[in-house]
């Protein structure tokens, strides 16, 4: 969905969809309503419903193959992900960021990092993270208050999120799994110059 | 047609008003919970991180339970007395003993203060928690005994049902596909029941796994799990308990709504492919929660997707499609019950669709655990399946002539619809504006507008529930009124297959 930006985010796409959805569905239950105060006979309503059904279903066929077909070239995974022109290692903990440049080979419990981190503007940079303790979200957000980007920090796994910052100025990092009783203040910044 | 004499009905009416009136109980406590983590996060009042934690543990894990077990109850009361008979001692065994398990699950939450959230997600409930360890193990082992009684309850009603229409493949419907003719007609409840109940079993399964290597981890610290094994058994068990949930509601609407239409709804081919493929839909979907762990197979999240995506067929193509075809100029009297069927499947189609939005992994990215996700599963859940169930109540409380008269009930279904749709509007809205879930407030968050947009959100969200919980026990008046009257309720349950 990266070509609706900068027109549109991803999270508005989503919400004026479902939005248009869910009032296609109140006009099909107020038609339903209204036109359910004549009678018809049962096989005449058959007939008509199921061949309005047959073209909704090859309508759906073409919309679900359409939909799949574009989202799964969007995909987040190291597969489709380019060569990074940075790389910064991301421990979470109970309740903490540890963040550093380049790749480490440390154990996550003796990796070092602070909570910030300086990165440029318009280049790959890819975060490497994982967690020293329990599951948890590695989240990016814009000046905005707009979540970007996310990956799981996830106990003897290494995910590999990639991003490039489009604009310069303060990212934040919050934690979008729950883990445990101070999730809700578990935050770091990514200073992009 | 089962032939069942008017004193086993009256015990089986009996029992499924047991499971109705511990709901009725039990739904308004949880909604409260909610209610008050909302004021929290509104910053109306000071729950404490750890008291938030926990009710929202008990909040998710209490009304998963309960809106199964009160589906699990309605489909029991239906195929008892007209499809099969049902061992009501057995039953009455189940109730105990989920009882017993919510007990130990409110004691372990309230008192213990365990707060690891529904899923338990290791290996959280033992490292860093600010609770004890025996409310951790309590917690365990309620869930093991809910998961016993639920897969007890399972075994018998498709046991039952297998003796009587002559084997598994039969209730699932494949004797449709051959060239020859049916013998002997299966209701679609029969079939629904099925595909609902048996991907139950397998999930109730691998939530047992999940449970037990849970409990060895608890007695023997030392030991040390794959995080993301865990995961996926535990979403397994959560995602297929929430749909399977949905789906048993559908069941009895594929029974009841043909009865206020008076046109039949049976079981053809069509139907029988539609309702094997969600089978296999129902198994796979839950995938689509565990996109942001990039460790998981690729493979797998592209099942995710797929599965996520296909199940809108046969719900939207065969089952909305039905109800539209019973519907359509059929002159049917708005009643509170066929009201409840159609605005509660209007929900499951609505939530259902932003369920989609979200389980596209190009969107998910920025969607995840953020207000989207409990936005859409309110809305089937809140807007969807409680309509259902109380579409049942009023069933078993009101005659038809009742139904269509009773302006209390439609007064108090619409400011629980209202009220409902507004405060699940708050969490697509929060969902939109990148709202982290799962905070006990906002306060922490060092960006400004989201603190502010996520508070103001939860406040105008505690008077929604506010709105909702007056209709809601305007809705029990009723009820509970024509229950105490409950001499015109027919004793032989009608049916239409």
């Amino acid at each position: 969905m990266n070509f609706l930006s900068p027109l549109l985010s991803i999270q508005s796409f989503a919400a004026i969809i479902s939005f248009i959805a869910a009032m296609l569905v109140v006009v099909v239950v107020i038609f339903l309503v209204i036109t359910s105060s004549t009678e018809e006979d049962k096989y005449s309503v058959k007939h008509k419903v199921y061949k309005l059904r047959s073209r909704y279903f090859f309508a759906l066929v073409i919309c679900i193959v359409a939909g799949l077909f574009i989202s799964l070239r969007l995909l987040p995974y190291a597969k489709f992900q380019s060569e990074p022109d940075e790389t910064v290692t991301v421990v979470a903990m109970q309740w903490a960021w540890k963040i550093a440049p380049g790749v480490t080979d440390k154990n996550p419990v003796d990796f070092t990092g602070g909570s910030e981190i300086t990165v440029p503007a318009n280049k790959h940079i890819r975060f490497v993270v994982t967690s020293s303790d329990v599951n948890h979200d590695f989240a990016i957000y814009n000046s905005k208050g707009l979540l970007v980007a996310q990956t799981q920090a996830m106990p003897e796994y290494h995910n590999a999120l990639e991003y490039i910052f489009p604009e310069k100025g303060d990212y934040h990092i919050l934690c979008l799994e729950y883990c445990g009783l101070a999730h809700s203040i578990m935050s770091g910044i990514i200073h992009v110059n | 047609m089962l032939q069942l004499n008017s004193i086993d009905i009256k015990k089986q009416r009996k029992f499924v008003l047991v499971w109705g009136i511990t709901f009725l109980i039990v739904f308004p406590l949880l909604i409260t919970l909610g209610l008050l983590m909302r004021l929290n996060q509104g910053e109306e009042i000071q729950l404490g991180m750890d008291r938030f934690y926990t009710l929202m543990t008990l909040h998710g894990l209490g009304m998963a339970g309960v809106l199964y077990s009160m589906a699990f109850a309605a489909l029991w009361y239906l195929i008892g007395t007209r499809h099969t008979k049902l061992n009501l001692g057995l039953g009455y065994f189940v109730y105990f003993v989920v009882l017993l398990g919510v007990i130990g699950l409110a004691y372990a939450t309230l008192i213990g203060k365990f707060g690891a959230g529904w899923y338990l997600l290791y290996p959280l409930p033992f490292k860093g928690t600010n609770w004890p360890a025996w409310s951790t193990g309590l917690s365990i082992v309620s869930l093991i005994l809910l998961g016993v009684a639920w897969i007890i309850g399972i075994l018998h009603v498709v046991y039952a049902l297998a003796k009587e229409y002559g084997g598994l493949t039969n209730l699932l419907g494949w004797q449709y596909l051959g060239k020859k003719n049916v013998q002997r007609e299966l209701p679609p409840i029969v079939m629904i029941t099925t595909i609902s109940l048996v991907p139950g079993l397998i999930a109730y399964l691998a939530g047992a796994v999940f449970l037990f290597m849970n409990l060895f981890q608890h007695f023997e610290p030392a030991l040390s799990f794959d995080a993301l094994l865990l995961k996926n058994l535990a979403f397994f068990f959560g995602h297929t308990l929430v749909n399977i949930t949905l789906y048993c509601c559908i069941g009895w609407v594929y029974a009841l709504l043909p009865e206020f239409t008076g046109r039949e709804w049976k079981t053809n081919k069509v139907l029988v492919y539609s309702w094997n493929a969600t089978f296999v839909f129902i198994l796979f979907a839950y995938f689509h929660h565990l996109y942001m762990d990039f460790a998981q197979p690729l493979a797998l999240q592209y099942a995710g997707q797929f599965a996520s995506y296909l199940s809108a067929i046969p719900a939207t193509a065969i089952t909305m499609f039905g109800v539209i075809t019973q519907l359509y100029h059929s002159k049917i009297k708005w009643g509170i019950i066929p009201l409840t069927f159609l605005i509660g499947v209007a929900g499951w189609a609505i939530g259902g669709f932003s369920a989609v939005v979200d389980s596209t992994i190009a969107i998910n990215k920025v969607l995840h655990n953020t207000l989207w996700v409990p936005a859409h599963f309110h809305t089937y859940m809140l807007t969807g399946v409680v309509l259902f169930i109380f579409g049942f109540l009023f069933y078993l409380s009101h005659t038809k002539e009742e139904q269509e008269k009773d302006k209390t009930a439609k007064i108090g279904f619409w400011l629980f619809v209202i009220g409902a749709h507004c405060f699940i509007a708050t969490f697509y809205t929060g969902g939109m504006n990148s709202i982290p879930r799962r905070y006990a407030d906002y306060k922490g968050i060092p960006i400004n507008s989201t603190h502010t947009t996520g508070a103001l959100l939860a406040q105008i969200a505690a008077i929604c529930i506010g709105l909702l919980l007056i209709g809601l026990f305007i809705m029990y008046g009723s009820i509970f009124n024509k229950l105490r009257k409950g001499k015109n309720i027919p004793m032989v349950p009608s049916t239409n297959t």
